[in-house]
């Protein structure tokens, strides 16, 4: 469904190139966890597979990018934001701060797409639902928590449909209920059947959620496989990435000769299932 | 070194944002404040530097009232790292940007380039002195802004999330820093949302929520069972290594090594 | 003990129910419909366009009409009762004094003593007051504080969200509703901002509590950071508008809209021919003296 060949990309004014050579396929359905450490080019892709870089940021995109085997060079943004939504890290800076009420806020995305109204609110309903904050719809947006501001820019971004639903470090700026909930609303994102493509340090989060996790450094691909074996790899440590707490824990515990109890998985599942 | 004593704090909003905190810091002691977004944390470390004056109870430093001192006198005290470093950061150079607060003490010549060589020593900038702070990642401008706080060589040392946004590697190396100040007799105090960051790195542990203190102990005590219920009412999670050890009834095990150890003694 | 945490009761599995249909129902038409800005009163409810007619027909017609019956024949017929209707009689009277009292107080000192005239009424210094600067001074009066509660009027039962909506209904280009608010949203992070890079250098030692050279000295490691994270916000806040699609062309289809109505529509062209004529007699020359 999204497809990077080839892609090299260098931000305006700069020689080097934060993203070299990428060849990457992303599936409907596919869950994709985006692991590196800090300027691997983890945002940077995703303003790429969003559309953004380029044609809203400038700089110079070498490769191609193809959503549904179409190329996406020279198409402007609102025309791929039904395809491909966005989340950022930073729960302030989206909101629009133009609407009164969460359920406008959430709206709005398919409101600026020209959908009639009863669409619009059918899209909205059910964005609430999914992500189970009706209970926030006549709220103020600029009156909610980081969680509850993140979880309200996921579902004005879900109430677009987009085929693929990207999510740039989402919980960075959050404290750790808020992680909580941003979590929890990433799984029900999954179930709506949507690709998801997130980009998170914290590998918890990606555990047991993610099909598969790609491995960015240096603007390289360097680990791309099915999540369970990839998040127990060499490969993460060697790049700097923590793994997930369960991985660490057997980990130390086999270095030190002993077996590990079966209790660890059962309480790192009860975590995932929450 | 540090006394608060039925600390309150009213925002012009009316947000009483502290409701009454008695809390005795000592010399050299490290210390992790932990709660969720409004408990008061970072409202709380801003008393310490003056940046904010309590609305009820005191606040003393080293034996003395922080009352009529001004921010710029007390900063020689106590030193605050920012968590945005971008919200810091204003010189074309590193050298520079770290030269600020030292300069700011009265710190000259050989005796400033000793204290800002230091600190980049420490915080592995030592190698890009000369580089544009816009020209280094993330990760390291935090270690900048880290630095430049350190340069100060101020006996206490407030630590606003240091390692939100960092990778494995800075995250390692601010472990680091922190063991070698509390070897080198300074107090460290640090807010973080990183549980197992805390669980490893401290050796006290305050819990707030809602503006007080609900739990105060080392990180085997607050990570402890009897702890949960206190821990849970503020949505606060222990480190998984204290729910296994929990769970095979090891007592408590809040870091990894811990949970080895108790894993082997049991076998043992 | 397992761990529990205080809120796991998390039920309903359920898949959520969608709404299907193309058609809004009438339960969905009254949320929408609740979602519009809160209106008290009747005047309130007027639509913006009716509101913003009034008060600058009242505007212009102050300055046209000539003297101190003109000015006050619209304020005693048209402003006062309004604001009355809309319950907002005194606190519209206090903001039309905050307003005016400060402009009006210069400009009387100026006219009273400096305006040409030939009957003085008292000696101050080198000044001479004379009538005609008084009575100059008070047709100025008049006028502003005229204005200052019609104006006041309109922007304190007109809520700026219902004025943009009904703009955008009327024709105006989604991108400029935007634009306005963008804007608006932009300086109260400014500030935030700049109070915590403030905080910062204090922590390093910044003394903006001491003497003025030294708070001036203090101003430079305060205006990088500044500009730097207001641009950076501002990138970052235009792009996560861009996968909104605020930038696509053409119109959209609001959740909600202001009402209007053939009679407020009258009275906007009755409001239009009325200052049509005053401008007229104004000019023909055909004004009534004591106007």
């Amino acid at each position: 469904m999204l497809e990077l060949r080839g892609v090299a990309y260098r931000y305006p004014g700069y020689a080097r190139s934060v993203l070299q050579d990428l060849d990457i396929a992303i599936d409907r359905h596919e869950i994709v966890g985006l692991v590196g450490p800090n300027e691997a080019g983890k945002s940077t892709l995703c303003l790429v597979a969003a559309g953004l870089a380029p044609a809203s940021i400038g700089g110079t995109l070498t490769g191609s990018v193809l959503m549904d085997g179409k190329p996406i060079a020279g198409l402007p943004v609102h025309e791929l934001a039904a395809w491909v939504g966005l989340v950022f890290q930073d729960p302030n800076t989206q909101r629009s701060g133009v609407t009164g009420t969460v359920f406008e806020e959430v709206a709005l995305g398919s409101v600026n797409l020209g959908r009639p109204v009863a669409e619009t609110v059918a899209r909205t309903r059910s964005s609430l639902a999914t992500l189970r904050i009706e209970h926030l719809a006549d709220r103020d947006p600029m009156r909610l928590s980081g969680g509850q501001a993140q979880l309200v820019a996921i579902a004005s971004i879900l109430a677009m449909e987009p085929r693929l639903f990207i999510l740039d470090e989402p919980t960075a700026q959050l404290d750790p209920e808020g992680t909580r909930l941003v979590g929890q609303a990433l799984r029900r994102l999954a179930a709506t059947g949507t690709a998801l493509l997130i980009a998170e340090h914290k590998t918890d989060l990606l555990d047991g959620l993610c099909t598969r996790i790609i491995a960015l450094d240096g603007g390289r691909v360097v680990l791309d496989g099915p999540a369970d074996t990839a998040l127990e790899s060499d490969g993460l440590t060697g790049i700097g990435i923590q793994p997930p707490a369960r991985v660490r824990l057997a980990r130390a515990i086999k270095a030190s000769g002993l077996r590990v109890p079966d209790e660890l998985e059962q309480v790192a599942a009860g975590d995932r299932s929450a | 070194m540090i006394d608060l004593r039925e600390l309150a704090f009213v925002y012009p909003d009316g947000t009483r944002a502290i409701d009454g905190v008695d809390l005795s810091i000592g010399r050299g002691e490290v210390v992790a404040i932990i709660g969720q977004n409004g408990s008061g944390k970072s409202t709380l470390v801003k008393h310490l530097n003056g940046l904010l004056r309590p609305t009820e109870g005191a606040v003393l430093l080293e034996g003395e009232p922080t009352l009529g001192r001004r921010v710029a006198n007390l900063a020689a005290r106590v030193g605050l790292v920012f968590q945005d470093p971008d919200r810091q950061i204003f010189a074309g150079r590193v050298r520079a940007e770290v030269s600020f607060g030292p300069r700011n003490l009265g710190l000259r010549g050989p005796e400033l380039d000793a204290a800002v060589d230091e600190a980049l020593l420490a915080v592995g900038l030592a190698d890009a002195a000369g580089a544009n702070p816009y020209d280094l990642g993330y990760s390291r401008r935090k270690l900048l802004a880290l630095a430049s706080v350190l340069a100060m060589g101020t006996p206490v040392i407030v630590l606003d999330e240091p390692t939100t946004g960092q990778d494995s590697a800075g995250i390692t190396r601010i472990q680091g820093i922190v063991a070698s100040l509390a070897s080198a007799g300074r107090t460290v105090i640090a807010i973080s949302h990183d549980m197992r960051f805390v669980a490893e790195t401290f050796r006290r542990v305050v819990v707030m929520r809602a503006g007080r203190v609900v739990l105060d102990g080392s990180p085997a005590e607050v990570f402890g069972e009897d702890s949960w219920p206190a821990l849970a009412s503020t949505y606060l999670e222990p480190p998984l290594a204290a729910r296994v050890g929990a769970r095979l009834g090891l007592g408590s095990t809040p870091t990894e090594a811990s949970l080895v150890e108790a894993l082997v003694a049991a076998r043992g | 003990m397992a761990w529990r945490r205080a809120d796991q009761i998390d039920s309903a599995t359920a898949p959520p129910a969608r709404t299907g249909g193309a058609s809004l129902s009438p339960a969905d038409a009254t949320y929408l419909a609740s979602l519009a800005p809160p209106a008290p009163t009747t005047y309130h409810r007027l639509n913006p366009l009716t509101k913003a007619a009034a008060a600058t027909v009242a505007t212009l017609a102050a300055f046209i009409l000539g003297g101190y019956i003109g000015p006050l024949t619209i304020l005693v017929v048209g402003v006062l009762p309004a604001a009355f209707a809309a319950g907002i009689l005194l606190k519209l009277g206090r903001f039309a004094l905050l307003i005016s009292l400060p402009v009006a107080v210069s400009v009387a000192l100026v006219s009273v003593f400096t305006r040409a005239g030939e009957t003085v009424l008292f000696v101050i210094g080198p000044f001479d007051a004379t009538l005609e600067g008084v009575d100059f001074a008070g047709q100025i009066m008049v006028r502003l504080i005229v204005v200052a509660m019609a104006l006041g009027l309109f922007g304190l039962t007109t809520d700026p969200r219902a004025l943009v909506v009904d703009l955008e209904h009327r024709g105006m280009p989604p991108r400029v509703a935007f634009a306005a608010a963008a804007t608006l949203e932009t300086i109260p992070a400014m500030i935030d901002r700049a109070t915590t890079i403030q905080a910062a250098q204090r922590a390093r030692g910044l003394d903006t509590e001491g003497s003025l050279r030294a708070r001036l000295r203090g101003v430079m490691p305060l205006i990088g950071p500044v500009i730097l994270s207001s641009l950076t916000e501002v990138e970052e806040r235009s792009l996560a508008l861009e996968v909104r699609a605020f930038g696509r062309p053409g119109r959209r289809d609001l959740l909600w809209s202001l009402p209007d109505s053939s009679r407020q529509r009258f009275v906007r062209w009755l409001l239009l021919v009325v200052l049509v004529a005053v401008i007229a007699a104004r000019v023909t020359g055909s004004m009534p003296a004591f106007l």
